[in-house]
């Protein structure tokens, strides 16, 4: 009773409105497909290509904090065009402008064209209209559209390093007047990496937009017969509260995105300060009185939820992965649901601790203070439940169940680190230092994407009918997490003793200057520069072992182990009741939903998880009944 | 496959999917205009200049006002005919709905327009000038000539000549063009005036690019004796040669001619000697790097290992490297009047330079910005003698317009009609703001010009019923109107008192930035808004046949959206128009 195919037959049922598959043809169904499970894989791989070529940028940077007085070593940077190098290179080594384009692209690629696209747009279109039991999303062809614009602001954003001016160099905040002067030098501003930048930036940001309506649109109206709220798969509530977020938080920083590029192109002041001087374009021909303070409010309106963005997705797959592999239900799954409310809500009112140090007055800084230490407690709330889950269950360690267990400690320790920083007193000390760096890649990268990684392999059956490689990826698994630590701990370490987070050189020119009052980081700093290429091999063999899971990710469609059944990991929601791969329209038979979406080791049923699907047997105690069946 | 409810509410919901979409769509939307009103309350906040104030002419607004609440009304008819089944009548509905939208925009295009010929410039004593340029020549000896005169239309010779009096003319003797940064435009530009003028500028001085090492000998006299081989059998023709073995090198002789061409390659050339370089200078340090780490006894940290031995690949690099100039100069046999926009080009001592890094030669000749005024704002003026502690009455009494005897004449009757109006305000206990006393804007002028036609003195009452009414230049000052062209005084600003200077555009400041970004993605709405209920209109009969109650959900949502549209623009209105 274990596979959908078999309740299908036991229920009797006969879905007289199934579909009839037809053949699409090759470029309906890869290419312009407007079904929601080829759009998530579409997303996921265009995402895990961005994130490949962020990692990329990254290990350039990591060689020039390392080892800033030598050329790029040949397997950096033999595919780069010769005219490329000559341009961007000096003599071969990484120069400050370079290493500026390369650090604000990497933010930019990783949070908006990585991470983002995977964690929401990929396993949120793959995953949530099958646990809702929907046959597609509400919009089809919206969801399409999503697709084809974000990848267009990403290609925007690629090219952008191909221009005379190369890309955008000014962090990944794009701070004005920075930003704002930064290319002002190219004649056609359209043809300048920073209005390029913002053009991508429009493009992802509509994208997103269409995303969220349609995500939001499908959970709340495509629900299937007895799916009430408190049934949905805890997983679903997080993309619906992430969908909110994306929804609401993302038009200040188009706001801000369509103001400087009225600043590149139509010459306004709308973040340029009056007499502002910069050695690069003399004093400013412009009108001036305008403010970089309102560029940074509207952008951090948007940056702290879409923390929660990069976040939520990684705890929704974790939190799904958790009550599978230890047989029990999510502990406190309703408080869980709760917390995520509350999170994304507050996520809303504590933007400005990113901007303790813009002089905003204590009293702006003290209510910021409390509702940053206030969205703790959600937080808290949110991994404690998953800890207490481990709990006396019979855990099962198979790969999504390693990385999954990784997040919990991974997630807590960027948790943790950012509690210092939620007070202005401490940030005054750490602000803009590597040990932010830290904290947030501490969350984002061992953190979410440990949570993405327990995902792929997670669904990886359903999506292929195969199992990944058990080998190959304890391979992938216990060196990334080892190389992990190894790279973001000691910028904890480096961040207290000073290093700031922009030194293209890592600090090198610190080392032959002793303290005085003016430089007074000059001996911490060089007691802890060893640690520069500690931090930057542990970045390249963490490259290096990426490459098994890539291995096992391509190869295992063809040659992985089969599935047993639709349902390989004895899972209870809806989405292990379809065919593998799901076809066209998802579900065979009639959905109903018949109970909550954790029901394992329940004593009044035999065998250890009933699934949401199954009908309950007549000599069984009622089920609590949905409230309303929906017809 | 079917979506469900797609055109049939969800009980428990008791919405179809599009209406949810469409709201959660519009709550996005409200963030996005939200942000933007609330840049507008910061900017107005925090200027440091004086905001202006009631700036926009009231009345295509107000009428764009009544346009889009009425077509709101007419969307809601179409679709209630749609839900009685009544093609024809929703047709007409929406047509009207439709033609309210083309009508607003036809006037946001007037009234941009407007705007778009509108200059405005701001001395370097905080005086601001508004009003129209004049056109402008350069006559026979390069000199700027400004017309004042309203005289007949400009024959088709003359407009090509003519251009607005607000440029910089430079008495141009050499130009340097870098390689890789010179704009072909502006290239094509200083070619096209020149000739205009009977000048070529031609090369300074023999150009040698060596394209690859192997090219240029390292042996000095030997590399000269191939320079004179080159001179010798190419100088006549003045031609560019490719010379060496692959041809990789370029020799371009003294006295060619500047052509986009030329520079492309040069260009090439460079570039290409760049990149062999690059690649030159990578592998040599590589391997003094390595022969470094190879000779290190004591086996240092990278870092430490840098800092105690200086590698230096300069020394390594005899005979490898390519050469090549990264820009090129090129002379007038003498000077030659060039005129560029005032906003394209700094003009410095001697050498004035434009946004490519090009760089012009010659001494900057006298500019005068030719412009007929419609209004005068002394606003900023009184703010920063009030700033200074200083009076601001004497501060006006010493600005340089002060000399114009027109404005004189203009400030004269402006200070005795705001006496009247402070002794009016005075019995209801209040004062005049400082719109009223440091702005004149061009209704006064012609009020002025009314009452100087009719002999009035200065300070009398019925001055400001001569002021022109809201119709008169329904979209702000109009030149074409004689009455205004005189009243309108005109006045010749020297270049070097052009503080700043742009047409009323988002350069200007930041209230107009603001009102342009505003009302510009309201426009974007209007039209992607009437696109999408055009369609409904035109192509939609179709569906109307086979599902008449879905089309009239796609109404609705399409109505929602418009009524959104229409509500941003009531709060557009007065906070642009009226505040």
């Amino acid at each position: 009773m274990s596979s959908a195919s078999e309740a299908h037959a036991s229920d009797g049922h006969h879905d007289d409105h199934g579909d009839h598959h037809h053949e699409l043809p090759f470029w309906k169904k890869y290419i312009f497909s407007t079904d929601h499970k080829m759009i998530g894989i579409q997303y996921g791989i265009t995402a895990l290509l961005f994130l490949a070529f962020g990692f990329y940028l990254m290990m350039v940077m990591r060689w020039s904090i390392a080892y800033p007085h030598e050329p790029l070593p040949g397997w950096m940077s033999w595919f780069l065009s010769d005219d490329w190098k000559a341009r961007w290179l000096q003599d071969g080594k990484v120069t400050g402008e370079t290493y500026n384009m390369f650090g604000a692209m990497h933010g930019t690629i990783m949070v908006f064209l990585g991470i983002v696209p995977l964690g929401f747009a990929a396993f949120g279109n793959f995953v949530t209209p099958l646990q809702i039991g929907a046959i597609d999303m509400a919009f089809p062809k919206l969801n399409m559209a999503s697709y084809w614009l974000y990848l267009l602001g990403g290609l925007v954003m690629i090219g952008s390093f191909f221009v005379e001016s190369g890309a955008a160099k000014s962090g990944w905040t794009n701070y004005s007047p920075l930003a704002g002067f930064a290319d002002s030098q190219i004649v056609n501003q359209f043809l300048a990496g920073q209005t390029q930048w913002l053009l991508g930036m429009v493009f992802l940001i509509s994208s997103s937009l269409l995303g969220a309506v349609n995500f939001l649109t499908t959970i709340i109206n495509l629900r299937a017969r007895g799916l009430t709220w408190m049934r949905l798969p805890f997983f679903v509530w997080a993309m619906l509260v992430t969908g909110f977020l994306l929804l609401l938080a993302f038009p200040p920083l188009e706001v801000a995105a369509l103001m400087q590029l009225m600043d590149r192109t139509a010459g306004s002041s709308f973040f340029m300060p009056s007499g502002l001087y910069t050695k690069t374009a003399g004093l400013l021909e412009a009108s001036g009185s305008g403010s970089p303070l309102l560029y940074q409010h509207l952008f951090w309106f948007l940056g702290h939820p879409e923390v929660y963005v990069l976040l939520l997705p990684a705890i929704a797959c974790v939190a799904e992965i958790i009550p599978t592999n230890t047989r029990k239900p999510l502990w406190g799954y309703k408080s869980m649901v709760y917390a995520v409310i509350v999170l994304g809500f507050l996520s809303f009112i504590v933007w400005a601790h990113h901007m303790y140090l813009t002089g905003m007055g204590p009293v702006v800084s003290n209510f910021f203070q409390t509702t940053t230490v206030l969205i703790s407690i959600p937080s808290v709330i949110l991994l404690t439940s998953m800890l207490i889950s481990l709990w006396g269950g019979s855990i099962r360690f198979n790969q999504p169940m390693l990385w999954a267990a990784a997040f919990i400690p991974m997630f807590g320790i960027g948790g943790l680190t950012g509690l210092p920083l939620a007070f202005n007193l401490v940030d005054l000390h750490l602000h803009d230092t590597y040990y932010v760096i830290g904290h947030f890649h501490y969350v984002v990268a061992p953190g979410v994407l440990f949570g993405l990684f327990a995902g792929i392999y997670h669904w990886y059956p359903k999506i292929t009918g195969r199992h990944m490689s058990n080998f190959l990826g304890h391979l992938h698994f216990w060196p990334s997490l080892i190389f992990m630590n190894l790279l973001f701990f000691p910028m904890l370490v480096q961040g207290m003793a000073g290093f700031h987070r922009r030194w293209y050189n890592g600090g090198d020119a610190y080392l032959s200057k002793a303290s005085d009052s003016v430089n007074i980081f000059g001996n911490t700093v060089a007691e802890w520069l060893w640690l520069n290429p500690v931090m930057s091999w542990a970045a390249w063999l963490l490259a290096a072992a990426q490459i098994p899971f890539f291995i096992n990710f391509w190869t295992s469609i063809w040659w992985g182990k089969k599935i047993k059944n639709d349902n390989p990991w004895d899972a209870t929601t809806l989405e292990w009741s379809t065919p593998t791969p799901p076809p066209h329209g998802n579900f065979t038979y009639d959905v109903n939903v018949y109970r909550g979406p954790y029901e394992y080791s329940r004593e009044d049923h035999e065998g250890d998880f009933y699934p949401q699907w199954e009908a309950p047997k007549r000599d069984e105690p009622a089920e609590e009944p949905a409230k309303k069946p929906v017809a | 496959m079917e979506i469900p409810y797609t055109f049939t509410a969800r009980k428990d919901t008791g919405l179809f999917n599009s209406k949810i979409g469409i709201w959660l769509f519009l709550a996005s939307e409200v963030m996005l205009f939200g942000g933007l009103f609330s840049g507008y309350v910061f900017l107005r906040l925090y200027a440091d200049y004086p905001w202006p104030e009631r700036a926009l002419p009231v009345l295509p607004g107000l009428i764009n006002t009544f346009v889009l609440i009425g077509s709101s009304v007419t969307v809601v008819f179409a679709w209630a005919s749609l839900k009685m089944r009544q093609w024809g009548r929703f047709q007409f509905f929406m047509g009207i709905t439709i033609f309210c939208a083309v009508i607003f925009m036809v006037l946001k295009g007037l009234e941009y327009n407007a705007k778009w010929h509108h200059q405005a410039v701001r001395l370097d004593d905080f005086t601001i000038l508004e009003g129209h340029t004049h056109k402008a020549e350069l006559d026979e000896r390069g000199h700027l000539h400004i017309h004042h005169e309203h005289g007949a239309e400009p024959t088709e010779e003359e407009k090509k000549r003519q251009f607005p009096a607000n440029v910089v003319v430079v008495e141009a003797e050499e130009i340097n063009f870098t390689l890789v940064r010179a704009h072909d435009p502006y290239v094509k530009d200083i070619l096209a005036k020149a000739k205009e003028r009977g000048a070529v500028p031609v090369l300074a001085d023999n150009a040698f690019f060596y394209g690859s090492p192997k090219d240029l000998p390292i042996d000095a006299a030997e590399r000269k004796k191939l320079e004179d081989q080159l001179i010798k059998s190419h100088a006549s023709g003045k031609e560019a040669v490719r010379f060496g073995d692959k041809k990789d090198s370029l020799y371009i002789p003294k006295d060619t001619q500047l052509t986009v061409d030329l520079l492309d390659r040069a260009e090439d050339v460079y570039l290409e000697a760049r990149a062999i370089n690059g690649e030159v200078r990578t592998k040599v340090l590589r391997k003094l790097w390595k022969d470094a780490r190879e000779a290190d006894k004591e086996d240092l940290p990278n870092f430490k290992l840098a800092e105690g031995i200086q590698i230096d690949p300069e020394e390594h690099l005899t005979g490898l490297v390519a050469e090549a100039p990264s820009a090129l100069t090129f002379t007038f046999e003498k000077p030659v009047a060039l005129h560029f926009k005032r906003s394209l080009i700094r003009e410095g001592e001697g050498s004035s330079k434009l946004k490519d890094d090009t760089i012009i030669k010659g001494a900057v000749a006298s500019s005068p910005m030719g412009l007929a005024v419609d209004a005068v704002d002394l606003r900023w003026v009184a703010q920063r003698a009030h700033e200074q502690g200083k009076d601001p009455k004497t501060v006006i009494e010493g600005l340089w317009i002060m000399e114009n005897p027109e404005f004189k004449e203009i400030w004269e009757r402006h200070s005795a009609q705001l006496a009247i109006l402070t002794e009016e305000l005075k019995k209801d206990g209040r004062e005049p703001t400082e719109n009223d006393k440091y702005r004149i804007d061009w209704q006064d002028l012609v009020a002025f010009h009314r009452a100087h036609e009719k002999h009035l003195e200065p300070g009398s009452p019925e001055v400001a019923d001569l002021r022109p009414g809201m119709f008169e230049g329904i979209t702000g000052p109009n030149h074409k109107i004689e009455e205004n062209q005189h009243a309108f005084f005109s006045i010749d600003i020297p270049n070097e008192k052009v503080g700043f200077e742009s047409l009323f555009t988002p350069k200007w400041n930041n209230y107009y930035a603001i009102y342009f970004t505003l009302t510009g993605l309201h426009g974007l709405h209007v039209v992607g808004g009437a696109l999408v209920l055009a369609y409904y209109m035109f192509f939609s009969k179709g569906l109307y046949r086979r599902n008449p109650e879905w089309l009239a959900n796609r109404v609705e949502i399409g109505g929602l959206f418009w009524h959104f549209v229409d509500l941003v623009w009531i709060f557009l209105f007065p906070i642009l128009y009226l505040m």
